[in-house]
């Protein structure tokens, strides 16, 4: 079983949101963009520990952009799709009343808050709306308690006090485990257990030091109270009775020298996330419950990077995969919110949602991966993409897409010089290592996350004087426009209006020619200190015997005595310290388009 | 809660002590796969159904999966969920328990006939009576200028119910006007926003044998299907039952109890054969329940040479039992002048253990009228249920019926519940539509009904006081009310002075819903399901039952109708005729008792 679709109306940041789900979510967006608000909406309707009188909602609940004061016809909606049950018998008896698509089956649960139908007169105040629950978009099929229980949402909310919850045995994710298990030890063995706590219990308690304590407490409280008020007191480590002896078990850390509210946050948060994984899966193992969305709200704070990382790997991994691990393994499906490009380097390809402003109306919008159509090999490679960049991009209000290390070290260089702080502006620049840039462009594209993007490529000419970037053009063009034809001049002009840029030659020639001969000169003798035939060239500037660049020989040259990065970096050091404001036309068009589409 | 965390409740470890004693009935108790029982009359067999239906729904389903269980009509469906309770089986949200057309309206036609784009309107609104009977007298004035129902009805309604494959020659071909009403008259109906009761079946069977996804779902939501009265039920229901069980791939498993010998209802389009082939599939395990506990051995004995079958039933009870022939003189009314004079000696002799305990059972309402006439001159208090009877019993007059009863003392003894009527009540409000209306509405109920306990109240003023508090108020917010409202005026009108309840306190009315010390007036089609001490079978006359002119086939039905009316008694059978006019089927019964004929 699996969301497939989220709907909200009119709700808090969503004015009209519509995403489409795989499997697994990671939500992300800015702060106050609503994605808290996102997992309240779903625990509207599959909650069960949400009591009725939160489900009834405010009036202030209300998208910011419903004209006041409200009419009749508004309505806050929610509703989501579900899918991938009907090979589960018990999950279809739970949704076979929901439907709305057949085959495949696609289940729709629906909240809705409204106006109490049947009064004449326009709402006025928060006495005048109830809220429905319902299946199938049959509204008198009302949902019921029974439906919640069976496939909950459970959250765990951001900056748990998971230190408190697990000393706390009422709120421990350990209390159903240990009780679980309390209810399989023979109670014969049991008692010989309490007896032998007993026991030793005894013993400590007939030290003499230990029992004068004991006396002086209860003597100083007869003193005070009188013997009729008087509960004797001793002293002793818990109720030494054979279930209550279970339940006085405490998770010990460091080889059982220290217990949890000792340890640090990041250790307690981690033993939450796991007994309540196993808890869960207990659950679905008994049939208590048939399916559990896991609703975790930015669960990074305290772990450590490569924690984050681990954690939510195992946890995002791809459900019912075989795995030899001991431990019952959950079905659960994971809706988490983070703000960590390390929880979003694991998570799954398929599973992202962003949460962005729609400038127009300032609702909150979502983009999701769910139904950018990728190839198995084009989905591992944005999958390596974004564990190797640790899933940054995500976040970005704008991406400028490079082919090499020497675009990343150089663009946001010569962007400061044009007046753009990119960091400020939340835009990214991103090397994808290469020219393949077709899955990119449907990942973080208008059909994908949608990102205010430009890629910037190489002409590359050959010998031959075919330009290879001008073919790649036409390709990524025709995601665009499959029709597409045109001369190379047109395929350029068209592209350019799409935010595909493409540097004449290479970058490294292009930025010769714009009139960054000096640097790089000079960076490069900067690195080559051994006086040799390349040294030579470079202070030459790399002339043919009729005075024209020698391309080829200067990148052979940075690429053989320096390597590519090593100098671009240095470069791009030595541009940042000087006022000359000089950059190819593909770069600054790509810099200027993307700031233009992030505004 | 399922009956799983109940444990065992007093009533079904009761219940299942007393099967074992039968070995029919433990053999049905512990039956496995799909089981046919045949249960002739006093088996037991509500008995054993409750039990079963527990036990399957403790050991062989589990929540959200469930339990289907169909019977004919909706007063049986109601005695079916009385006798679940009494096994601790309530409040179980996995058992249905309804009519088959209710079964197909929720379960099928509801959920899915818009997935499925029948062509049926929405929202679906159920037709009353008088909506459907105007729709066709409109349907037969536009296609052969006759809007008579009455010549129309039973050729309109065995024709559909008969041939359901509307794609068939054979729907066209063997009555082509009658098809092209029907044709015509659904489409009327259904562009007036409305479905009837056939609709809600043939729309349920098409969607369960057209779309494997249907099957899919209801046998996720039901992998076991009970089907009470199956005899009773017809072609649509049977084919029903093989689609869902005796299919080739996800079968729900079949419980089903009925007796051929009891199918009384041919005019709805009932097949006492449909029984018998299905006890004769090989995929299904037959059982016949022997033991009668109702009758004495004379009456199972005359019974059985009655309908001409031999079943091998045996009394459990020790005792012969009675069967006398009464030749009387001045015809029905001379028969029935006889038994007010007999009546008085049963009770004296206590043969009948209170005049509640006998019943005057007769073909028609022609023949209803003249016994009610000859009670009411003796000053027997009778319960009359037949089409002349002052009203009609219905869900709606059961519930007044029961208002009443809670005003008479109900309310001390606890025999009918306060919130068992307002849960019917609530049942009126379908269609309702604010919750506040509602609960507005229920506080004017119970004010009603609290400050009219006194039983000593006239009906008529009392029915007025109840229609001003409360009904009222439905009528003119629930449209889907109205055949109520008719109801409530017919019960109004037989009040009024002259009229048959003129005098009637609100005791006296109360006491129609028990029944428990009133003479029992009923017709043999009516007292299906019911039992007495003493049954008096009136009218018994040549060209009564069966009519004249009816062929050896034709003679089936009312055989089993007579035999019906015979095995409602435990002790005596007194049968009335006309003297030298004896139905033919008296003769038989008096040759079976009187081997040496004399006629």
């Amino acid at each position: 079983m699996r969301i497939s679709r989220i709907q909200i109306d009119n709700f808090r940041n969503f004015h009209k949101l519509d995403v489409r789900l795989s499997d697994h979510a990671v939500i992300v967006g800015e702060n106050r963009v609503g994605k808290s608000n996102l997992l309240h909406a779903l625990r509207l309707i599959l909650d069960p520990s949400l009591p009725d009188s939160s489900r009834q909602l405010r009036l202030e609940d209300f998208w910011d952009g419903v004209p006041r004061p409200l009419v009749r016809t508004d309505r806050i909606v929610i509703s989501v799709d579900v899918t991938d049950f009907e090979e589960n018998e018990d999950d279809l008896a739970l949704l076979a009343e929901h439907l709305v698509e057949p085959e495949p089956m696609v289940a729709r649960l629906t909240y809705a808050f409204q106006p109490i139908a049947g009064q004449a007169s326009e709402p006025t105040s928060e006495q005048d709306y109830e809220f429905v629950l319902f299946g199938g978009d049959r509204p008198e099929n009302r949902l019921t308690y029974e439906l919640r229980r069976r496939m909950p949402l459970d959250v765990l909310p951001a900056l748990r006090d998971a230190e408190g919850d697990l000393a706390n045995w009422r709120r421990s994710p350990l209390r159903p485990l240990l009780e679980n298990v309390s209810g399989k030890i023979d109670r014969s063995e049991l008692a010989t257990l309490a007896e032998q706590v007993t026991n030793a219990t005894n013993q400590i308690l007939s030290v003499e030091a230990i029992q004068g304590l004991v006396r002086l407490i209860n003597s100083s409280l007869t003193g005070i109270v009188g013997a009729g008020h008087t509960t004797e007191v001793t002293l002793g480590f818990s109720p030494t009775e054979g279930d209550r002896l279970i339940r006085a078990l405490r998770l010990l850390i460091d080889g059982g020298v220290r217990g949890v509210p000792e340890s640090s946050l990041g250790a307690a948060n981690l033993l939450y996330f796991v007994l309540t994984m196993m808890r869960v899966a207990e659950d679905e193992a008994t049939g208590n419950r048939s399916h559990t969305f896991l609703g975790v709200e930015e669960p990074e704070a305290h772990l450590h990077p490569h924690l984050q990382r681990c954690v939510f790997r195992s946890l995002l991994s791809p459900r019912n995969a075989t795995s030899d691990s001991p431990q019952p393994e959950t079905t659960a499906t994971v809706l988490l919110t983070t703000h960590s490009p390390h929880v979003v380097s694991v998570a799954p390809v398929r599973s992202l949602v962003v949460l962005r402003r729609d400038a127009p109306d300032n609702s909150s919008i979502g983009v999701s991966t769910a139904s950018v159509e990728l190839s198995e090999t084009e989905a591992a490679d944005i999958e390596r993409y974004l564990d190797v960049t640790r899933g940054e991009i995500v976040f970005a209000k704008g991406a400028i897409l490079v082919e090499g290390e020497a675009e990343e070290y150089l663009i946001p260089v010569l962007a400061k010089k044009l007046g753009h702080d990119l960091d400020q502006l939340g835009i990214t620049v991103c090397s994808i290592g290469g020219t393949h840039f077709f899955p990119y462009l449907k990942f973080f594209g208008s059909n994908g996350l949608n990102i205010p993007l430009a890629i910037v490529t190489d002409e590359d000419p050959k010998v031959t004087g075919k330009k290879l970037g001008i073919a790649r053009l036409r390709r990524l063009l025709n995601e665009f426009d499959d029709e597409f034809e045109g001369s190379d001049d047109e395929i350029i002009a068209e592209c350019e209006s799409n935010g595909l840029f493409l540097t004449r030659h290479t970058l490294e020639v292009a930025m010769w020619h714009c009139g960054r001969r000096n640097s790089m000169k000079n960076a490069f003798l900067d690195l080559v200190r051994t006086n040799n035939q390349a040294r030579l060239r470079a202070k030459n500037e790399w002339k043919n015997a009729n005075g024209t660049l020698n391309s080829a020989q200067m990148l052979r040259d940075i690429e053989n005595e320096v390597g590519k990065g090593r100098f671009s970096q240095r470069w791009a050091a030595r541009i940042a310290t000087i006022p000359n404001k000089n950059c190819p036309k593909s770069i600054k068009d790509a810099i200027a388009y993307v700031v233009e589409t992030t505004r | 809660m399922s009956s799983r965390q109940l444990g065992k409740p007093a009533g079904f470890a009761v219940a299942v002590e007393s099967l074992r004693a039968n070995k029919e009935q433990w053999a049905v108790y512990n039956s496995t796969g799909n089981c046919v029982v045949l249960a002739g009359p006093g088996s037991g067999k509500t008995k054993v159904l409750t039990a079963k239906v527990a036990r399957m729904l403790a050991e062989d389903v589990q929540a959200p999966r469930g339990v289907a269980c169909i019977t004919y009509s909706s007063e049986c469906a109601r005695e079916l969920e009385r006798r679940f309770r009494s096994v601790g089986v309530h409040g179980t949200p996995n058992l249905f328990v309804g009519t088959v057309h209710s079964f197909c309206l929720k379960c099928i036609v509801q959920p899915y006939a818009q997935l499925a784009n029948e062509p049926l309107p929405i929202p679906l609104r159920v037709a009353t009576e008088a909506e459907a009977d105007r729709c066709l007298s409109d349907t037969l004035k536009r296609l052969v200028g006759d809007e008579r129902l009455s010549s129309w009805r039973t050729r309109f309604d065995s024709y559909r119910r008969r041939i359901l494959d509307r794609e068939s020659p054979d729907w066209h071909d063997r009555d082509s006007q009658a098809a092209a009403v029907i044709e015509a008259y659904e489409a009327q109906l259904h562009s007036r926003g409305m479905i009837d009761f056939d609709d809600m079946m043939l729309f349920g069977l098409r969607l369960i044998e057209r779309h494997e996804w249907v099957r899919k779902a209801i046998h996720a939501r039901f992998p076991i299907l009970v089907v009470d009265e199956y005899q009773d039920l017809g072609v649509p229901l049977h084919r029903l039952v093989n689609s869902l069980c005796l299919g080739n791939s996800r079968c729900s498993r079949l419980f089903v109890v009925g007796d051929p010998d009891q199918s009384i209802y041919g005019f709805t389009g009932a097949q006492p054969e449909l029984l018998e082939q299905l006890a004769g599939d090989d995929r299904v395990e037959p059982i016949r329940l022997k033991l009668n506990y109702r009758s004495r051995q004379q009456i199972i004995t005359a019974s059985e040479a009655a309908l001409g079958q031999q079943r091998g039933y045996q009394a459990a009870n020790a005792g012969i039992g009675v069967i006398d022939f009464h030749p009387c003189l001045g015809g029905v009314p001379g028969q029935a002048k006889a038994i007010c004079e007999l009546i008085p000696k049963l009770l004296e002799t206590g043969v009948a253990h209170g005049l509640g305990e006998i019943a005057v059972l007769y073909p028609d309402k022609n023949v209803g009228d003249q016994i009610a006439i000859a009670a009411t001159s003796s000053g027997f208090d009778s319960v009359r249920i037949d089409r002349n009877a002052p009203y009609q019993k219905g869900p709606f007059t059961r519930w007044l019926e029961g208002c009443a009863a809670w005003c008479c003392g109900g309310w001390r003894s606890a025999d009918v519940r306060l919130s068992d009527l307002i849960s019917s009540w609530r049942g009126f409000w379908i269609a309702a539509n604010s919750s506040a209306d509602l609960v507005h509405e229920r506080r004017a109920l119970v004010k009603f009904l609290f400050a009219t306990r006194d039983p000593s109240c006239s009906l008529a003023s009392w029915l007025q006081a109840f229609d001003a508090a409360c009904l009222k108020q439905i009528a003119l917010l629930v449209p889907s009310f109205a055949p109520d409202v008719v109801a409530f005026q017919k019960i109004q009108a037989a009040c009024s002075p002259g009229k048959a309840m003129a005098t009637w306190s609100v005791a006296q009315f109360a006491g129609q819903l028990s029944g428990g010390d009133h003479l029992k007036l009923i017709t043999l089609h009516s007292s299906k399901g019911l039992e007495f001490d003493v049954v008096f079978m009136l009218g018994m006359d040549r060209g009564v039952l069966p009519r004249n002119n009816v062929t050896e086939k034709g003679k089936h039905e009312p055989r089993r109708l007579f035999y019906v009316g015979l095995t409602r008694a435990r002790h005596e059978v007194h049968l009335m005729f006309t003297k030298g006019q004896h139905s033919e089927f008296v003769l038989d019964v008096h040759r079976s008792l009187n081997p040496d004929p004399k006629g």
